[in-house]
């Protein structure tokens, strides 16, 4: 998508697969100098090594902590609670939102809170939630869900009420029944946003999960993170930090690919 | 006022004479007194006045005029997407109040759903009808064949050109075999040559299926190409100016005398 628009402004001309494997090995080269960049500062010691501890240095406390079993504990912890809670909170959403286009009622109802609290930053809820929830496994489940919910129904509405008029004439012209209206006009139409909508809600979910793990946990990759602070080994702490990044990428990624595949029909 | 009724005389007589060719129950279409209003900042705007027009079962009747003299909205309201209007809109003896599998239509944007094939797009018009899997798969391929579109089944929308779409459009339309064809400025967002060739399978569709059709157009060439009569629209309110009688032998060929005589005739009502 991003490779049309640039096409339509006049940059990167050059289309085709020649360009296109450059690109992925372009996309190799600032993680590569970031590291390197990271090793040559704690090399030469110009931030304190126990503050900033070596790529390879977080390299081996990597493979400690995957031998001891302990992150892979933590691992499960952290997804299993970002599953249950964005597969919560997304369908709930998805469902909502697209009632919430449909039905004047629903809307008249809801809209006004329901605009009104997806203002409110996940992270600002934490110490409610506590209040309400303990600081248990539900917790964390509703900060995902809260941060899944508002953007996937936000997206979800969007997207059917942004549902073209002339679509909707034609199924008038047709007297399509509604199974036929909802499975081959409607849920196509919202498909694109929609995922949109499930990505960035997974981005929030993933970051709002990790912080609240930072604050109160027993066991995730945040309190891991938390722990490491805590004896001052940061090394630890660097552990967490690029692994959340690259889980967060990786699904990030994965969406993308799912946009690719199940998207087929849309003009490059 | 005298020139009014001048007008209206015309087309009394116009349709005087064509009542004694046909008997009225060969009418398959009968717009009576038909008025239309929209609110607009709070005001009631005609934008269609005391419309009257009896459409003979296999006529084609080209509807001519400029942007906004209420040609598209009488043909949303003859497709029945509109059904709130003053006097009589009657298709086959019942007034029309909503849409209906008789009577399909083709917008100037293709509409099709750019997430289907060609194939699935115009299967999508049996969604409400009890026809066999088989038999629609069978009427598919035959009507994609009829608009010269075979091999191009599986095909999504954005590969096709829109020419191509537009006789999708035509293809999905007319799939149902409906009897009355509705065309609102099918060919507008087409070039010259494309749309001459549309025309020209359009011509031949309508005598192939003896279908009922009525054009919307601001081509007034192919208003004089196309139809049996030419009802000239004018704009704030959209009313009747006039009824033109096309007795031209078909296929019509553009050059001839009487052609240009009929399109210039036409055409002086704008200029």
């Amino acid at each position: 998508m991003s490779i049309g628009i640039r096409a339509a402004i006049g940059l990167n001309r050059v289309a085709g697969r020649v360009h296109y494997r450059q690109l992925k090995l372009a996309a190799f080269v600032s993680p590569v100098l970031l590291v390197l960049l990271w090793g040559w500062v704690s090399h030469l010691q110009l931030i304190s090594p126990q503050l900033l501890a070596s790529p390879l240095e977080v390299a081996s406390t990597f493979q400690e902590l995957l031998a001891s079993g302990e992150l892979q504990e933590h691992l499960s912890k952290s997804l299993s609670r970002l599953a249950l809670g964005y597969s919560l909170g997304a369908s709930i959403g998805l469902l909502f939102g697209i009632l919430m286009a449909l039905s004047r009622n629903v809307e008249a109802l809801c809209a006004p809170l329901f605009h009104a609290i997806r203002q409110i930053p996940t992270i600002a809820l934490i110490p409610m939630f506590i209040l309400l929830l303990g600081v248990d496994e539900s917790f964390k489940i509703a900060i995902v869900i809260k941060a899944s919910f508002f953007t996937v129904a936000l997206a979800a509405y969007e997207a059917t009420r942004g549902v073209s008029v002339n679509y909707l004439e034609v199924a008038r012209v047709y007297k399509l029944p509604w199974i036929t209206l909802y499975g081959k006009v409607i849920i196509p139409a919202i498909f694109p946003p929609v995922l949109t909508g499930l990505r960035i809600a997974f981005a929030r979910s993933w970051t709002v999960l990790v912080a609240a793990e930072l604050l109160v946990a027993d066991s995730g990759l945040g309190q891991m993170m938390q722990m490491g602070r805590d004896m001052f080994r940061l090394d630890i702490v660097l552990v967490g930090v690029v692994l959340t990044g690259l889980i967060g990428f990786v699904i990030d990624r994965s969406f993308k690919w799912g946009e690719a595949h199940l998207v087929r029909w849309r003009v490059a | 006022m005298a020139v009014t009724r001048a007008v209206i005389d015309f087309r009394r007589s116009e349709e005087a004479k064509s009542e004694a060719e046909h008997p009225p129950a060969s009418y398959a279409l009968q717009l009576d007194h038909v008025s239309k209003s929209y609110l607009l900042h709070g005001e009631p705007l005609k934008v269609l006045d005391d419309i009257q027009l009896d459409v003979r079962s296999g006529e084609f009747i080209s509807i001519v005029g400029a942007s906004g003299c209420g040609k598209s909205t009488l043909l949303r309201l003859i497709t029945g997407l509109d059904a709130h209007y003053q006097g009589n809109i009657v298709y086959q003896g019942q007034r029309i109040s909503g849409t209906s599998l008789d009577r399909s239509i083709v917008f100037q944007e293709h509409r099709l759903f750019p997430w289907l094939t060609v194939e699935e797009n115009i299967l999508l018009a049996f969604s409400a009808t009890n026809v066999s899997q088989e038999e629609r798969h069978d009427r598919v391929k035959a009507q994609i064949a009829t608009v010269g579109l075979t091999g191009f089944e599986q095909a999504y929308p954005h590969q096709i050109s829109g020419g191509m779409s537009q006789r999708v459009a035509i293809a999905r339309a007319l799939v149902l075999r409906p009897q009355l064809l509705l065309l609102d400025e099918p060919f507008g967002a087409l070039d010259v040559l494309t749309r001459m060739k549309l025309q020209h399978e359009l011509q031949r569709l309508w005598e192939q299926e003896g279908l009922t059709t009525v054009l919307v157009t601001h081509d007034v060439e192919e208003a004089v190409f196309l139809g049996d009569r030419i009802v000239v629209m004018t704009s704030h309110p959209g009313r009747i100016k006039r009824i033109v009688p096309v007795k031209l032998p078909r296929p019509r060929i553009r050059s001839a005398s009487e052609f240009q005589r009929i399109r210039d005739d036409v055409l002086s009502d704008f200029i």
